[in-house]
């Protein structure tokens, strides 16, 4: 079992992967934009992987920002980025080395086998 | 020729006399009271005149005083009496016989054991050359008003990228004078902006490789000009008559449309941000509704997911278009084939998915349909052909005649005889039939192999404007 952030600010998004997640065993965490996802990093609370939709609150790239800020504070957290949009090159270059990329819309199934392959790394 | 061409000739007289015959510089000797004794060949040609006229008479009333030339006058009058030889001297004279001349004179004091001294005078004619040069600098100027004349800063380099001159709307945008352009390297102007290595290295090989510079951008913060962005253009330049190869470097300051291209991409962003979100709503709703149905209806939720992911991939790819692009086929497969093959793990982990498409364009409006369409095919083939979980599924794309050929071909049990009338029928769903229908096009019946099973589509080709259409890739 292991504990899992997840930031997104769509609620219904946010509580669909919360309960998708929990269904597999796993403990969740969640927020809804960079400021509140920061403050659970920067608590003690143990968590193990990050999952992050990149637009957050009208940041167009808040959860690239959030999860350098993240590795910052906890080197060893592994992250999985989620976003709508078309993932450019000069995005791409804003992403945290070693980190998983999910294209939305994603499926359940998707969703499991990016955290799984991060959680098994 | 009495001076060149003496009566007693020692073998050095022969040899000089020749040398002075073939030189191509007209030569006259004039003696102490500028009588002339003595001209070669090239001087007759030149001034078309004959040894008869020309020698024994006084230089100024040759050629019913033609020569009698006031700078002439001053040269052997005021300058050679006082030095030895004068080089370099120009004259420039309207000769009756032969028009306006500009002549180059080199001038020679000679003395001779038993003579009054002679001069010995070289005359190059170097009108063409001077015509040539002042025709140049004509250009040169009618170059310059032009470059003036353009609204897009521009500046001329030398090879050791030193600026040459530079157009008025350079010096007016730049708020620069034309002296303080003039001679500086490029890369020290304003603020070191342009001191770009990217730039200096593409610059470097402007001229050696004659290879220009293309839409090379830089952005920064100009002194009174705010922040602005810049294209360059470069290219090699040559002067006519001038061995000498000198580099054009044009500005154009697209911050403008640089600022509306940004704007654009934070709509779209945001357009395709909320889009996306209401599709991931529709597959949680589907996800969650799945784990509460049956076991056999459970795949009917997937392929609907599915079906959701295809529209979405493709509006990843419209969204990178603006409105009228095409959209190309061939990236769309690669991108269906991708996801597709992504999915295929545990039993069905065996399958391949192989793409082999030619460079097609279609029309956004059908683009969707054509999405799924591919989408339902590869689906069914994947969810029939291989019980055993190991295949090769072909998607290919081509252009035959005024048509776009769809292929989707597997090498998995096939299909029974009797079902291979209504293949989408019974490989899948009525869907294929109205994608097909809704393309315009229609299925070709295939000849049914004893192994694996091909669905032939062919769809009407779009017709590309005159121009061209700019393709959106993935």
């Amino acid at each position: 079992m292991a504990v899992i952030l997840i930031v997104e600010d769509d609620v219904f998004i946010r509580e669909i992967a919360v309960m998708t997640i929990e269904d597999w065993g796993h403990e969740t965490l969640s927020a809804s934009d960079v400021d509140e996802a920061l403050v659970i990093l920067r608590s003690t609370k143990s968590i193990d992987l990050l999952f992050t939709d990149i637009y957050l609150q009208m940041a167009v790239h808040g959860g690239c920002e959030l999860a350098h800020q993240a590795i910052r504070l906890r080197p060893e957290l592994r992250v999985l980025y989620t976003t709508g949009n078309f993932v450019t090159d000069a995005m791409k270059a804003l992403l945290v080395e070693g980190t998983h990329f999910l294209r939305k819309p994603y499926t359940p199934h998707q969703l499991q086998r990016s955290v799984d392959g991060l959680l098994a790394a | 020729m009495s001076d060149i061409d003496l009566g007693k000739k020692t073998v050095s007289d022969i040899a000089a006399s020749d040398i002075v015959e073939t030189v191509p510089s007209a030569l006259i000797i004039l003696d102490k009271n500028l009588n002339i004794t003595s001209a070669n060949r090239a001087f007759y040609q030149t001034f078309r005149t004959s040894a008869d006229e020309t020698e024994g008479c006084h230089i100024y009333e040759l050629g019913n005083r033609q020569w009698d030339i006031p700078a002439l006058r001053t040269l052997l009058e005021s300058v050679i009496p006082h030095r030895a030889s004068v080089e370099g001297f120009e004259v420039e004279h309207d000769f009756p016989t032969i028009g306006r001349r500009t002549m180059l004179v080199n001038a020679r004091k000679i003395f001779r054991p038993g003579d009054g001294g002679s001069i010995l005078l070289a005359i190059e004619d170097v009108s063409e050359e001077r015509a040539a040069r002042s025709e140049s600098k004509r250009n040169w100027q009618l170059t310059q008003s032009i470059v003036d004349t353009i609204r897009d800063p521009l500046v001329v380099l030398e090879d050791d990228m030193t600026i040459v001159t530079a157009s008025k709307a350079f010096l007016t945008i730049f708020g620069i004078t034309e002296v303080e352009v003039r001679g500086r390297r490029f890369s020290e102007l304003g603020q070191h902006q342009w001191d770009v290595p990217a730039l200096r290295h593409l610059m470097e090989k402007v001229l050696p490789e004659n290879k220009p510079i293309e839409s090379f951008e830089i952005e920064d913060n100009f002194p009174g000009l705010g922040r602005r962005v810049f294209n360059l253009n470069a290219r090699k330049i040559s002067q006519p008559g001038n061995h000498a190869h000198r580099m054009l470097l044009v500005f154009e300051d697209i911050t403008d449309r640089k600022q509306r291209e940004r704007d654009a991409l934070s709509l779209t962003n945001e357009i395709s941000h909320r889009i996306k979100n209401n599709l991931q709503v529709i597959v949680g709703l589907i996800s969650y509704e799945a784990k509460w149905t049956a076991a056999p209806c459970v795949q009917g939720y997937k392929a609907m997911q599915a079906r959701i992911g295809a529209i979405a991939q493709l509006y990843d790819l419209i969204s990178q278009s603006s409105r009228g692009r095409t959209v190309a086929v061939d990236a769309y497969l690669r991108e269906i084939a991708k996801v597709m093959s992504a999915s295929l793990i545990g039993d069905m982990s065996g399958v391949v998915i192989e793409v082999k498409g030619e460079q097609l364009e279609i029309d956004p409006d059908r683009a969707v349909p054509f999405g799924l369409l591919v989408n339902e095919l590869a689906t069914n083939a994947i969810k029939h052909a291989f019980p055993h979980g190991t295949g090769h599924i072909m998607l290919r794309v081509e252009q035959v005649g005024d048509q776009i050929e769809l292929v989707v071909a597997d090498n998995g049990i096939g299909m029974k005889e009797k079902d291979s009338e209504k293949i989408p029928e019974k490989r899948g769903s009525d869907y294929v039939a109205i994608f097909v229908r809704q393309l315009g096009g229609a299925i070709v019946p295939s000849k049914q192999e004893s192994t694996g099973t091909t669905v032939r589509i062919r769809l009407p080709l779009l017709l590309v404007p005159p121009g061209g259409a700019e393709r959106v890739a993935a």
